[in-house]
């Protein structure tokens, strides 16, 4: 039964992870740097932390939890597109731009968790 | 459209629910193994997917299906941000981190590198 929350939250964060990052990907078809995913996790850090502060009560193993933190924000959020793009950016030797994204994209999706966690 | 999105949902159910399943299986600690693990791996197949759709060319719903669906719905960064934020020691907070991104760095260039050993070039297969 907990699985069918994780299900539903992660395919409907996976699906607004992909039309989000279309919409952001337009925004920023200029930058050299890949800005739609890190975007979109930096987003969804900011979302879970909110999201946590105020269903805390209910333990991490509720449904609801299951549902939005679990199942939404952990597809809408994703650990492989950075790991893929940041590599990309080592091979063609921008490390500015490498440096930079792994800076922005761990200092963006943790300090928004925290601000929206301990901010609310 | 339509066909691309339907994928993405399907995929990232099942990304989610094996993540979910892993996270089960992996004893719990005061050290989050599960995401690093689930983060790790993902990343490793993810680096295979991207190098073998650069080898072989197949249709969109397939590729948005496996890589944007289930690999982006088993990996997660917002859980990570969850872990480190709540680790007790800032030795704790910087391993963690370290982890994370040195090994999933490295399966990424492992899983491009076993595509590339394996799979052989082949023309358009549509």
């Amino acid at each position: 039964m907990s699985a069918l929350f994780v299900i539903v939250g992660g395919s409907i964060g996976a699906l607004c992870r992909y039309w989000l990052g279309l919409i952001f990907l337009a925004w920023t078809k200029k930058s050299k740097m890949p800005l739609s995913m890190l975007i979109v996790n930096a987003l969804g850090g900011l979302g879970l932390g909110v999201f946590y502060h105020f269903a805390f009560p209910s333990s991490s193993t509720s449904s609801l939890y299951l549902l939005v933190g679990t199942g939404f924000f952990g597809a809408f959020t994703t650990f492989s597109t950075f790991s893929v793009e940041a590599m990309e950016l080592l091979q063609k030797k921008a490390y500015c731009l490498f440096f930079g994204y792994i800076l922005l994209s761990f200092a963006g999706t943790i300090g928004l968790f925290y601000l929206g966690y301990y901010g609310m | 459209m339509l066909k691309n999105s339907i994928a993405v949902a399907v995929g990232g159910a099942l990304g989610a629910y094996l993540r979910f399943v892993t996270t089960l299986w992996i004893p719990h600690s005061s050290f989050p193994y599960h995401t690093l693990f689930q983060n790790i791996v993902g990343s490793f197949v993810l680096g295979a997917l991207t190098a073998y759709f650069s080898l072989r060319t197949r249709r969109e719903w397939i590729k948005v299906g496996l890589g944007t669906g289930v690999c982006g719905g088993f990996t997660t960064f917002s859980t990570l941000a969850f872990d480190a934020v709540f680790l007790k020691s800032t030795e704790a907070f910087l391993l963690y981190i370290s982890i994370s991104l040195g090994f999933g760095l490295l399966a990424v260039f492992l899983g491009t590198r076993f595509v590339r050993t394996f799979v052989k070039e082949r023309g358009v297969r549509k």
